[in-house]
């Protein structure tokens, strides 16, 4: 179905060497060299950035296909390669995952305790984030997404807050729960297709599954992966665990694992059982639904400004599942576009809330109030993602969000009808968060509290650019994403 | 006789162990001498594989056709060996077994993997029991040599007990397949037994005769000794027997389970078995506070899931149970190495006294946390491929349900695998703990199993292609042997 087109040059494979060149320096420099731990991550996380950028630059739309690709036999007994490519909905993601590992080692610029170890997790789970993204081999899909779960847990019980360990375990219960389901599946599809391979290019051009094994199949991968894409009602793990880690372990968590669901369930489970992502849409779109209209219920009531972000999470990746479920062009273009525009959202606001955090130490927001006083800067990073969180206009959440209640207005009236209504609820807690953290009456034992520094503003300029630009020329992003969603429609049964 | 110099050899050793136990205790020296032969057996055994061409269909019987040396056996010798020489590494001190006693304990330890390894090779149903007994007889009083604690006693007599229940069911069975099959010879049975399948008699008598290995392999419903004898015998010997003697399990059932020709009505009962044994292991292990009782009922659940592979009866099944039983050779050889070097005297250890082992010993919490992940099959160590493997035969004999139940198993599986990960990493002991104090050599082996665990895992071809030509010599092998030097010889 879709061309390969090989890599003149491994970009793909510099990303990880890279991501491990960074892991290796972590784990060499001793332990008292903080700084020089950081600068180390910082210079990774730099470099995987501009590769990404790169990639996402040097797509060519008009060719199509996967490119960049490289192949490289793995076990030949079992017909697994190491085999990674670029497609439409890749190359915005790699480019996201950059952004938020560069960013995500900056935010943490002023970590203390067990920094190395602290790195050296945060480094192999972003490797995994970016493998996953890139590989093109069932195997090696399965062995990324767990590689960048497992991090997860020591990240969290070490460095966390809030019932961390609660979190901690609730959340890899619930995530490998729903690797025990893609495992079979994707065993399943490769021993029924008789091609004694894992290469997903070829399963999808060569394998004939039939309509049942499809079906089968798409369900195992929609549950398994939906798990980490927080479709409901198997959310509940998330914005226990969005609030229970560490400010940059939220911002890769939200901003890219879970996406890492959503694009499994679009790279294995729509590409591979194409029959079974249209027998199940309908499915998709009431949970999507569903999950859209509760998380923005939910975080209407919440008084932690993490869990207002973990559940608007919920209801932001509600609206990548119905994206998904319209089978159309528009609802796939919308839901990657959303992917890396939530993405980016939430980093920042995790990044800003981390910043307020670390300052006041509660998150509580009874407790705060009045806080754009005397931190303005750090105030309007929030102000930022909280107005991208709404979709407003010329920022880059906007028009994801267009895209997929188009679509869905089309195949499902009444779903669209639900979720464009609960975008009002929406904007109503991001309102009153706003509203009682930043404004109204000061709590004045903040108030001697110093805003943002240049330097430690460098993330969150990052991210709000990044925002604005793609809000600004859509397009950049759109054609992109077309290109692939174009040929994946076309090629329907 | 070339053929059997490995066996020889650890003949030799425990023959010179018995001549040391009659003169003056020495335990140092029993530890080197014991450490260099073990060497010694391990570089002939590999040497002779290596050196033997073992690949394809050549074999050699030996002992009236009753002993067959073939690549599949050598291969087993080798993991045999390998586990031996690795469990003698562990004895530097040897706090666990009284002083007076250790050139007893390295005389027994000789005998049991010399038994494992005719185990291996064994292709009578007489010469099967015979090494199988010698084994056990040798591990039953390795239990019971644990000093310094009442339990030691209590677990030998429950190991003796159920292992003599085992072997006793596991006669009859034998008795009825010789019945049958007219012959004790399995050559002679595997060309009579699979067109039979359907007659019970046939049937039972099969089921009846895995038991024995069930008990071997702590699969339900001989799994009951497991966490007892685990708990009570010294760490070195559990050690051994959750590593050695699992791995000759593994092999006689994949011999044992070819006999049957792949019946659909044998494996029906042993997805039962497989299913019962991993959800019990895996229930009962989540409340465990002793870390040797959590890995022998871990050692319970993976019982069942080498039985997935054994059960598929396909070439890649038989693929998956070798590398399957590599597999648990390393990872659970990783776990007790880290019960040893952070036991105190010789006690039995505790999941909380594991509280801060990351600063304590980082690289010993390296190791636990990799076989830890490892057991629960999580990539990219080397539980995962074997499981994967496991898996895709289960599913290309078309037990697609039987995956998924295993794949929940390993879900709930890692919750106590997270837990002692958690009390290493996590958890900061209450009092200042007593840092621990790793020897060089120590450290060595530590980076090896974890390089063997991570190679396993992101890059196992080698392995696997190993393990795939050795399941196709058994699979040739007794296919070839219908008729043949066998029959002619010792026909009934």
């Amino acid at each position: 179905m879709m061309p390969l087109h090989a890599a003149q040059f491994p970009f793909l494979s510099l990303i990880l060497v890279c991501c491990a060149g960074g892991l290796l320096l972590v784990l060499v420099l001793p332990a008292r060299q903080t700084s020089a731990i950081k600068w180390a991550s910082a210079a990774s996380g730099a470099l995987t950035l501009l590769v990404s950028l790169y990639l996402f630059v040097a797509y060519d739309q008009t060719r199509g296909g996967f490119q960049f690709v490289e192949q490289l036999e793995w076990i030949p007994g079992l017909g697994i390669s190491y085999l990674n490519g670029v497609d439409g909905f890749s190359a915005p993601l790699l480019l996201l995952t950059g952004i938020v590992y560069f960013t995500g080692v900056l935010t943490m610029w002023e970590l203390q305790t067990r920094v190395k170890e602290f790195f050296a997790l945060f480094i192999l789970l972003v490797t995994g984030v970016f493998g996953m993204f890139m590989a093109l081999d069932l195997f090696f899909i399965f062995i990324w997404y767990d590689v960048s779960l497992l991090p997860m847990y020591l990240l969290i019980i070490v460095w966390g807050s809030t019932r961390r360990e609660y979190a901690a375990m609730k959340l890899m219960l619930y995530l490998l729960f729903g690797s025990a389901l893609i495992l079979p599946g994707l065993i399943y599809l490769v021993v029924q297709s008789g091609l004694g391979t894992f290469s997903l290019p070829i399963l999808t051009s060569a394998a004939e599954f039939s309509p049942f094994q499809q079906k089968l199949a798409f369900l195992l991968f929609y549950v398994g992966f939906g798990i980490l894409a927080g479709v409901w009602p198997f959310h509940t793990w998330s914005p226990v665990g969005h609030v229970a880690a560490p400010t940059a372990v939220s911002m890769l968590h939200a901003g890219v694992l879970m996406k890492i669901g959503a694009f499994g369930i679009l790279r294995v489970g729509i590409f591979l059982c194409p029959v079974g992502w249209q027998y199940w849409a309908p499915l998709m779109g009431f949970l999507a639904t569903v999950g859209i209209l509760y998380g923005a219920l939910a975080g209407l009531r919440q008084t932690d400004l993490k869990y207002v972000i973990g559940y608007s999470s919920v209801s932001h990746m509600g609206i990548v599942g119905l994206g998904l479920a319209t089978v159309s062009v528009d609802g796939l273009n919308g839901a990657v576009f959303q992917m890396f525009a939530h993405g980016v959202m939430t980093a920042l606001f995790f990044s800003a809330v981390g910043f307020i955090y670390d300052r006041t130490h509660t998150r509580a927001i009874a407790d705060l109030g009045g806080l754009a006083h005397h931190m303005p800067v750090a105030s309007a990073y929030f102000v930022i993602a909280a107005l991208t969180g709404i979709g407003i206009p010329c920022l880059a959440s906007f028009w994801a969000e267009l895209l997929v209640f188009i679509a869905a207005f089309r195949v499902y009236p009444v779903y669209g009808a639900v979720a464009v209504s609960a975008l009002v609820v929406s904007a109503l807690f991001m309102l009153r968060v706003v509203q009682h953290t930043l404004f109204g009456p000061v709590n004045e034992k903040f108030a001697h509290l110093a805003d943002v520094p240049f330097g430690l503003g460098i993330p969150r300029m990052l991210l709000a650019a990044v925002i604005v630009i793609f809000g600004l020329m859509p397009f950049l992003m759109y054609e992109t994403i077309q290109t692939t969603a174009v040929a994946l429609i076309n090629g329907l049964p | 006789m070339s053929f059997f110099i490995p066996e020889l050899y650890i003949l030799i050793m425990a023959g010179l162990f018995f001549v040391l136990s009659l003169a003056p205790d020495n335990p140092r020296r029993d530890f080197g001498l014991a450490l260099f032969l073990s060497a010694g057996g391990l570089a002939i055994c590999v040497g002779q594989a290596v050196c033997g061409e073992w690949a394809g269909s050549q074999q050699q019987l030996l002992f009236s056709g009753t002993y067959q040396v073939d690549g599949f056996s050598q291969v087993f010798k080798c993991l045999i060996t390998i586990g031996f020489f690795l469990v003698i590494s562990l004895c530097r001190k040897l706090p666990g077994i009284a002083e007076k006693r250790h050139s007893e304990f390295y005389l027994l330890l000789s005998v049991a993997t010399l038994a494992l390894m005719l185990l291996v090779s064994s292709v009578h149903l007489l010469t099967l029991y015979i090494a199988l007994e010698l084994s056990s007889y040798s591990l039953y009083v390795l239990v019971y040599l644990r000093s310094g604690y009442e339990k030691g006693i209590e677990a030998a007599i429950k190991y003796f007990i159920i292992g003599a229940t085992a072997s006793a069911v596991m006669l009859f069975g034998f008795a009825l397949l010789y019945g049958t099959g007219q012959s004790g010879y399995l050559s002679d049975l595997m060309r009579e037994l699979p067109a039979r399948m359907n007659e019970p008699v046939v049937l039972i008598g099969f089921i009846l005769s895995f038991s024995g290995f069930f008990f071997k392999l702590a699969l339900f419903p001989f799994h009951f000794w497991a966490p007892d004898a685990y708990e009570g015998a010294a760490h070195q010997v559990s050690a051994y027997i959750a590593t050695v003697s699992k791995v000759a399990a593994i092999a006689v059932l994949l011999r044992l389970a070819a006999l049957s020709g792949g019946s659909e009505k044998l494996a029906a009962f042993l997805i039962v078995l497989a299913l019962a044994s991993m959800t019990i292991g895996n229930l009962a292990a989540m409340v465990q506070k002793d870390l040797k009782r959590l890995l022998a009922f871990s050692s319970i659940a993976h019982a069942g899931y080498v039985m997935i592979a054994i059960l598929s009866m396909n070439v890649l099944g038989g693929t998956s149970a070798v590398f399957y039983a590599f597999s648990l050779l390393v990872m659970k050889f990783a776990c007790f190495l880290v019960v040893v070097e952070t036991s105190v005297d010789g006690k039995n250890v505790e999941i909380d006294q594991l509280a801060g082992l990351h600063r304590r010993a980082p690289l010993l919490a390296l190791t636990l946390m990799l076989a830890m992940f490892g057991l629960a099959g999580i990539p990219p160590v080397i539980g995962f491929t074997s499981k994967l493997l496991v898996f895709t035969a289960a599913v290309e004999a078309g037990y697609l349900f039987l995956v998924l139940l295993a794949m929940f198993n390993v879900v709930i599986s890692l919750y106590y695998y997270l837990l002692v990960v958690k009390a290493a990493y996590f958890t900061e002991p209450e009092t200042e703990a007593t840092p621990v104090s790793v020897s060089v050599p120590v450290k060595l082996l530590a980076l090896a199993l974890i390089l063997t665990m991570l190679i396993g895992g992101l890059y196992p071809h080698p392995f696997i292609e190993l393990a795939d030509s050795m399941a196709e010599s058994l699979l040739q092998a007794s296919g070839q042997a219908s008729g043949q030097a066998f029959g002619q010889a010792f026909g009934p």
